[in-house]
């Protein structure tokens, strides 16, 4: 008996491996899904998203990659549905060049779906190195980081882009966050210039931004696929992410039988030590 | 004056954007703006530091046919096919290559560029799942805390994990028994009167885990999160942030030298 | 749903394969893979620097602006220029003035947004009523024991990380209690590191079965 505890605290990695891969296959190939209820700081940012009046700026900043896309994609195309839907007029930006293609692609298919018009309903501004100093500057004139859109249209000519200058002309900000420039989005843009924000991000980063929230600091806070597929339930528009849950509960069990065993043929080898 | 220039550079920058926070008014926040403005235009040719060592080193490894000279003749390549393909969509079909009608970024980022980033951090599933069974070990009393807050989380963060959790818990509180009664058995005197108490302990608290977790795994998750994860963090940061601080300042001041080199 | 005949879905499954097959081992597909990754991201930075960075910050700013605006762009275009001088070996040491530039700014910003964006909003924060009046007696207990444990965590964990003296008596006892915070801490990151990585999986089974296979 103790052999075979000893033997299951040491399994190939590569077993390990393909229980992983199955279990994530099997549960999406299967259509399982589960429900859960959305989490309250996920629902508060539903809900000022949600009390915005028509015609507010909404600016997106995407500042993550294809890394991490599988968390904050489903997310931004469930909030970009929500802000077309309530006719918010969106901005996005971002600060990760390498990912923001994928805001981009996400934002003109969204825009698309709710016949939305480029200029009038939307804005693409793109990328600007600088970080801090790009967003020091937004703080003063938007116009002095981006002068046109990533086209190359001049921002004045943009309709929807005429009245809004700094900050004060955006109702919230949603930080979509692979690392640390929602930080860096709080500490300059909330702190210098009190920009309501609300930020999503992966689940790695996630609890690093609760002190924000208790602070009060950013109003919401959506973390990972779990707040990606909330958001997806509150905009009654269930995609990848909501697909994606089951499989998570699954390998999450399965992670946690895993250091079980690992645990058992442990002490199994302790004791027999 | 190969030093000195810099530290001086450094020294007048870092210190104007201090006195901007604190006096944001002409001339200093103007200032503040226009350094801002440079650092911008400045800031994205940091971006290609490294890039010849990058090129050459995979170029010297071509030239003498050293071990994995294909894959850096398929780095070379990759990286001039890229910029070509990029540069080439601006100027043959003028437009830009990250227009949603470009090819560069409806072929190339979306199908070669995307798929390969994203399967290759997607392999930390893997690892972190080994990881977790091979090194995770409830060694002490902090490594079996670090243990039952990670196990609650996970748990809690997931829809359905509510219904899973009780039974994983009650089950390793039967093997926490089991333990102590075995342990026990091969103990005399003090020590086995312990072990007997934690193994009746452990079969007493089956039925209280069990229904707590069963109706509130949620709300504990939730907790964790908001109150005892979120002091620790902000301690940490705290403690990070007067790090920075620090370290900035000795930038700033020139102590701190290791940049210049 | 069947099965892609887009061959650029073909060519983007072949590649997540590739990237997988390295779980195995370590093979010459991982490496191609890995290394074109390395390859395109490098030419894509330079791609991106030219269409939001220099084209529209400097070449545009060129032709367009007017009076200081426009000439006052000849500083940063020449430190833009002094920092590609690190490719040029000889003059390479004129590459630090715009190093030191945007060290001097980093750490400028640094110290200004961690001040006021984390250190003294995040304080402001810890200072919390210890006893909150609840609607009823659990409540109330619970509320201010809330903000107890908030203001304890965040104080011993401080604590713990403050090296400059030997833990011991009182300071000993109090990063004791630091370090059941913490750990409670990195037990809830470890569980959602776990949630992140696995998303990152569900993200790329669900592209090969649903995008390229079609099974769902």
């Amino acid at each position: 008996m103790r052999e075979f505890l000893q033997k299951a605290g040491n399994i190939d990695r590569r077993i390990i491996y393909l229980l992983i891969l199955s279990a994530v296959a099997i549960t999406i190939l299967l259509k399982v899904s589960f429900k859960s209820t959305p989490l309250p700081e996920v629902k508060r940012s539903y809900d000022i998203i949600n009390s915005l009046p028509a015609g507010s700026v909404v600016m997106f900043s995407i500042d993550y990659d294809a890394s991490s896309m599988p968390e904050l994609d489903p997310m931004l195309r469930a909030m970009l549905r929500h802000c077309f839907e309530k006719n918010l007029k969106v901005i996005m930006l971002g600060h990760w060049p390498l990912g923001l293609p994928l805001g981009q692609i996400a934002l003109e298919d969204i825009a698309r779906q709710y016949h939305k018009k480029y200029g009038e309903d939307y804005v693409f501004l793109g990328y600007r190195p600088g970080l801090q100093a790009v967003m020091l500057n937004l703080g003063k004139e938007i116009r002095s980081v981006f002068s046109t859109d990533y086209r190359g249209t001049p921002i004045d000519s943009l309709p929807m882009m005429r009245g809004v200058h700094n900050y004060n002309d955006i109702a919230v900000l949603i930080g979509l966050e692979a690392g640390s420039v929602g930080d860096m989005w709080v500490q300059f843009a909330n702190a210098r210039f009190n920009q309501k924000i609300i930020l999503g991000s992966t689940a790695v980063i996630t609890p690093d931004l609760y002190p924000y929230l208790q602070a009060g600091q950013i109003v919401g806070l959506i973390g990972g696929l779990r707040g990606a597929s909330d958001y997806e339930a509150l905009v009654k528009h269930p995609a990848i992410a909501s697909a994606g849950m089951a499989s998570q509960t699954v390998v999450h069990v399965l992670i946690i039988l895993l250091i079980l065993l690992g645990n058992i043929g442990y002490f199994a080898t302790r004791r027999g030590k | 004056m190969k030093r000195e220039i810099p530290l001086f550079i450094t020294f007048i920058t870092g210190v104007l954007l201090v006195i901007a926070l604190f006096i944001p008014h002409k001339p200093f926040g103007q200032l503040q703006q226009t350094f801002n403005d440079w650092l911008i235009i400045v800031g994205g040719f940091t971006m290609i530091l490294g890039l010849d060592s990058l090129l050459l080193h995979n170029w010297e490894k071509i030239k003498r046919k050293k071990e994995g000279w294909i894959s850096s003749a398929f780095l070379i390549a990759s990286f001039f096919i890229t910029l070509f393909w990029g540069f080439g969509e601006g100027i043959f079909a003028h437009r830009s290559p990250f227009d949603p009608s470009a090819t560069f970024l409806r072929y190339f980022y979306t199908y070669v560029f995307v798929p390969l980033q994203a399967t290759m951090f997607s392999l930390l599933a893997f690892f972190i799942a080994s990881a977790a069974y091979r090194a995770f070990r409830a060694k002490d009393g902090n490594s079996t805390l670090l243990l039952s807050a990670a196990a609650l989380v996970m748990l809690g963060r997931v829809p359905e994990g509510q219904k899973v959790a009780p039974w994983i818990f009650a089950f390793v509180l039967i093997l926490l028994a089991y333990y102590f009664f075995k342990e026990g058995s091969r103990t005399s005197g003090t020590q086995k009167t312990v072990y007997m108490v934690l193994g009746v302990l452990s079969i007493a608290l089956i039925y209280p885990v069990f229904y707590i977790l069963l109706h509130y795994l949620n709300y504990i998750a939730d907790w964790i999160m908001n109150i005892p994860q979120m002091a620790a963090k902000r301690g940490i940061w705290i403690g990070i942030s007067l790090g920075g601080i620090a370290m900035s300042l000795r930038i700033i001041l020139g102590v701190e030298k290791t940049y210049l080199q | 749903m069947s099965i892609s005949f887009n061959p650029w879905v073909w060519v983007a499954a072949f590649l997540t394969l590739s990237m997988m097959s390295f779980l195995y081992k370590d093979n010459i597909f991982y490496k191609i893979g890995e290394h074109i990754y390395v390859g395109s991201s490098a030419a894509f930075m330079l791609i991106y620097l030219w269409y939001f960075d220099v084209k529209p910050k400097l070449v545009d700013g060129f032709m367009y602006n007017t009076g200081i605006n426009k000439w006052i762009l000849i500083i940063p275009a020449l430190l833009s220029l002094f920092m590609l001088m690190r490719f040029i070996r000889p003059v390479a040491w004129i590459s630090r003035w715009a190093i030191a530039f945007t060290v001097g700014m980093g750490s400028g910003l640094g110290i200004t947004g961690l001040l006021q964006g984390f250190l003294v909003p995040q304080i402001k924060a810890t200072f919390l009523p210890l006893y909150v009046a609840g609607s009823s007696t659990l409540s109330t207990i619970y509320l201010s024991l809330n903000n107890i444990l908030m203001v304890i965590g965040t104080l011993s964990a401080i604590v713990y990380f403050y090296f400059s003296r030997e833990h011991k008596g009182p300071i000993r006892k109090v990063s004791q209690i630091g370090i059941t915070f913490i750990m409670i801490a990195f037990g809830a990151s470890f569980g959602y590191t776990v949630m992140a990585r696995i998303s990152l999986l569900i993200g790329r089974v669900y592209f090969l079965l649903h995008n390229w296979l079609g099974l769902v």
